[in-house]
Order: C-alpha cells, then sequence, then structure tokens
C-alpha cells in the first residue's frame, strides 16, 4: 500500500491500479503495529523543521511491528562522497524525462533543466525573496534575517535547507495560484519568456546526521547505515 | 481501495480513544452481499465462500466513504483512491 500528500499523484497511482492512500506523513491512517515494512523514499527531507523530522519517523516506526523494518532514503549535503560524484552532479543536461515531475517518490536525481536558460539562474533568489528585499527598503514590517536560498540544478549544495526548482512542462498539471515565475536578469530575448517555477522546500543531511535523529527514537535499532547515490540511507528495526 | 488494503486503514482523528478508529465503516451506494456474521460453519458453505472470495480479492470500492466509527468523521473514496488527509483545524 502508498500514500503520499499529493491527491494528484496518488490518483495516479489509481490509474495504475495500485492500492495508494492520500495523507500526511505526520498522522499515517493505518493501524500502529501492523506493517513488516515500512519505505521512506526521499519524502522527509521535504519537512522544515527538525521536530517535524523527527515526528515523520516517530510515526514510521509507529506503523511497524515489532522485528519489522523500515528503509528511509534522503538527499544527503554531500553529493561528490568519497571522491566519487553522486549521478545527480554527473548527468548533463537534456534529461530525455520530460514528462517526469522532480523526484517525490524516487530516491534519484530532479530533471536537470533546460540547458541554456538555467546558467542565469546562478544568482537565483525566488521572487518572494526579492519582494521582501523590497518592502523592507521601504520601512514595512522587517523581514526575517532566515532567507532560504535557491538551488541550481545538477549542482552541489552549500547550504542545508534550501528551495530547488522545478519547472512546469506546460502539459497536465493546474497551475496555483501564487507560483513564482522566473525573472531571467539577463538580456537575450529566450530570457524574456516567463515559465512557471515551483520552489519545493528541501532540508539535505549530513554525514550521520540521519543516523543521530533516529538513535534518539528508544523504539527502534538501526540497523544499517549508508550512502547511496546523494542519499543518506538507513535501515532500522522496531524493537 | 480493496478491503485488504480497507484492513490496514483506521481513522486517526485526533481525541479518539485508543482503538477508535478502526474498523473504518465502508459506506457504499448498495447493499453488501455478504451477512453481518459468517455463520457457524461457514468453512463448509459453498455459497458463502463464493461471496467471502469475491469480496476479499475481487471487489475493490470506487467511489464511496469511509466513516470513522467514533467520530462519525467520512473519509471520501473517488476513482479507488482514499483521501485521509485531515484539514488544518482538525490535525
Amino acid at each position: 500500500v502508498g500514500c503520499d500528500r499529493s491527491k494528484n499523484l496518488v490518483d495516479i497511482c489509481g490509474e495504475k491500479h495500485f492500492q495508494a492512500f492520500v495523507c500526511d506523513a505526520l498522522s499515517v491512517p493505518i493501524r500502529s503495529g501492523s506493517c513488516d515494512a515500512c519505505i521512506s523514499i526521499a519524502v522527509i527531507h521535504h519537512f522544515s523543521t527538525a521536530e517535524r523530522r523527527l515526528a515523520t519517523i516517530q510515526e514510521l516506526a509507529r506503523l511497524l511491528r515489532p522485528g519489522g523494518t523500515a528503509l528511509i532514503y534522503v538527499w544527503a549535503m554531500e553529493q561528490e562522497y568519497k571522491n566519487q560524484k553522486s549521478k545527480y552532479l554527473k548527468e548533463k543536461n537534456g534529461s530525455k524525462n520530460e514528462d517526469k515531475e522532480m523526484n517525490t517518490g524516487t530516491a534519484q536525481r530532479p530533471l536537470s533543466d533546460q540547458g541554456p536558460d538555467n546558467s542565469s539562474q546562478d544568482s537565483a533568489w525566488s521572487d518572494q525573496l526579492l519582494k521582501d528585499l523590497k518592502d523592507e527598503s521601504h520601512g514595512a514590517k522587517p523581514v526575517a534575517d532566515f532567507r532560504l536560498p535557491v538551488h541550481t540544478n545538477r549542482t552541489s549544495f552549500h547550504s542545508q535547507d534550501l528551495l530547488v526548482p522545478w519547472h512546469l512542462k506546460g502539459g497536465t498539471k493546474k497551475k496555483e495560484e501564487n507560483v513564482d515565475t522566473v525573472l531571467v536578469l539577463g538580456g537575450s530575448k529566450e530570457s524574456q519568456e516567463l515559465s512557471p517555477v515551483f520552489h519545493r522546500y528541501y532540508h539535505v543531511f549530513c554525514e550521520g546526521e540521519l543516523e543521530a535523529v533516529c538513535r534518539s527514537l528508544d523504539c527502534v535499532r538501526v540497523q544499517k547505515s549508508y550512502y547511496d547515490q546523494g542519499n543518506w540511507c538507513v535501515i532500522l528495526e522496531k524493537l | 481501495m480493496k478491503l485488504l488494503t480497507h484492513n490496514l486503514l483506521s481513522s486517526h482523528v485526533p481525541g479518539l480513544r485508543p482503538g477508535g478508529g478502526f474498523p473504518l465503516r465502508i459506506e457504499l451506494g448498495h447493499p453488501s452481499e455478504l451477512p453481518p456474521e459468517p455463520l457457524p460453519n461457514y468453512e463448509a458453505d459453498e455459497e458463502f465462500l463464493r461471496r467471502l472470495h469475491h469480496v476479499l480479492l475481487e471487489v475493490e470500492v470506487l467511489e464511496g466513504s469511509l466513516q470513522c466509527p467514533d467520530s462519525g468523521r467520512r473519509f471520501p473514496i473517488s476513482r479507488g483512491v482514499p483521501n485521509m488527509l485531515l484539514t488544518e483545524d482538525e490535525a
């Protein structure tokens, strides 16, 4: 059985005749101790505070029967590890998978964005941040010091908390109201084109961080802890 | 949603007594083909076994709802997918 926060994504599972339902990872509507195994792939890194990330792992543990196991994959801060670049860094622009969304369900990398547009986003700050900066200078209400940098896809991470852009490729998804459109600050005609960009929050994990969070729970034991293609991974056993 | 999936699901409305969210009551447009309780000696009852097999392994709820036994809160099922999301206020 699978679940996700996005109704649209779960509907796709339904169309393919998989058993799936819509829910929030912080409150999973499954009986305690009823699962032999659970997997959480590329989910927990979307939660914006340490408390919430811990809470998702607690919820995962609740679902397991004693002896049951969980597999957790989260994005690693370290995209180059032991002198090996992850696939995310290695893969060139122009990925063939045009119709796939940026991963919510896989530990693989998000699609590279179109080549030429991307390079001019190097100093990318989201429109909302630019607006906030403007407000600040006009003596409007003070903006919090905390800024989330916008990541440049397929490069290494410079911050643990960041926004990763995802370009809506004109097609099936509904546009959301307050989606940022990217105003590329270049001069070329190409860069004047606006395409809707979603900014997705990520907290990328440092070496040992995921393991430490898991070890803080009494009800599980860390069976295995490893690095896999730009992800930190753990296997937990419910005690 | 198959019955085997339903067996795992529980209402997660906050504030329920332990176990108060299970089992969710399946609401369909039409009555069930099964009796409310299995009859004694049901193993020998071919007709019953056929219906039971059908419900367990062949039936999927496409449209309907799941009702929390304690709170009465309904979770909709559409296109075979239950939406178990709580609202901001509920959570």
